[in-house]
């Protein structure tokens, strides 16, 4: 099972390196779906299923499906993928920057593994991200409401960026 | 460091490295971006289950509404690039060069 779940944390490190890699918006998307798939199958494995839920309804079904279809407006004659070199290059240096680091560092004890679940701390009656998320709506409900008003003003910024023909602040150009 | 630890930390290594060193497109760029709040999002909620400190499981929520926020705000400066220059290529966006 902890071999399962470095797994998943492996996979997740390679989707995040696909969209790195900066290819051509088509497939960098795919690699973004593949890391949010593999992250999410390390939260179910570790016991926190309603964050694992939470991501993969509004990033998922939300932001991404919302990313794939803006990315028409993103078009190449020769798209390039995974086995155009410029990727490759692209993706073989962040690894090398990656590894460089580890090794300077002194990435010690990296052979300690070992994963806590979320009944490490005994059963109670309240799952513990349930509970964790429900204070939100509790004792942190002036949290709420300024996510609230964010995403409400979120809304108003959007429109007067993507507003008319040459008309508001940043057409006029 | 534990082997899941160095893989979300790496994640968010090679995803800012990425925004870093872009190339054509701008939604590529929004990508990568996107990567940064996903592998923000996996250790903030891996954090009260390591520390069993359930209160903190409203992190990564309101994370995730905000990176919505930026998310959408990111679309539509893609959406007047592409409408004032024709696409969201960065050598468009050249007004501040000298």
């Amino acid at each position: 099972m902890t071999y399962f779940v470095i797994f998943l944390g492996i996979c997740f490190m390679l989707g995040v390196l696909a969209v790195a890699s900066n290819p051509s918006p088509y497939y960098g998307v795919v690699g973004l779906v593949v890391a949010s798939v593999m992250g999410c199958g390390w939260l179910v494995s570790l016991g926190v299923s309603f964050v694992s839920l939470a991501l993969f309804l509004v990033y998922l079904g939300g932001m991404l499906v919302v990313f794939v279809y803006s990315v028409s407006l993103a078009a190449d004659p020769y798209p390039e993928a995974w086995g155009d070199w410029r990727v490759v290059g692209y993706g073989l240096g962040f690894v090398l920057v990656v590894w460089m680091g580890v090794v300077l560092g002194g990435l010690v004890d990296f052979w300690k593994v070992g994963v806590v679940t979320v009944d490490g701390g005994g059963v109670s009656f309240v799952r513990l991200d349930f509970s964790g998320v429900a204070v939100f709506y509790s004792c942190g409900v002036g949290l709420f409401l300024v996510a609230g008003w964010g995403l409400l003003l979120a809304l108003f910024v959007v429109l007067e960026l993507v507003r008319g023909l040459s008309r508001g602040a940043i057409r006029a150009v | 460091m534990s082997p899941l630890h160095f893989s979300f930390y790496s994640a968010f290594t090679f995803s800012s490295l990425g925004l870093a060193f872009h190339r054509t497109h701008l939604i590529s760029a929004l990508l990568c971006l996107e990567s940064m709040m996903l592998s923000m999002f996996i250790p903030l909620s891996i954090w009260p289950v390591e520390n069993q400190t359930p209160s903190f499981a409203l992190v990564p929520i309101l994370m995730l509404a905000f990176s919505a926020c930026e998310a959408g705000t990111g679309l539509a400066m893609l959406v007047a690039s592409a409408r004032t220059h024709g696409s969201d290529h960065l050598h468009n966006l050249n007004l501040l060069q000298c």
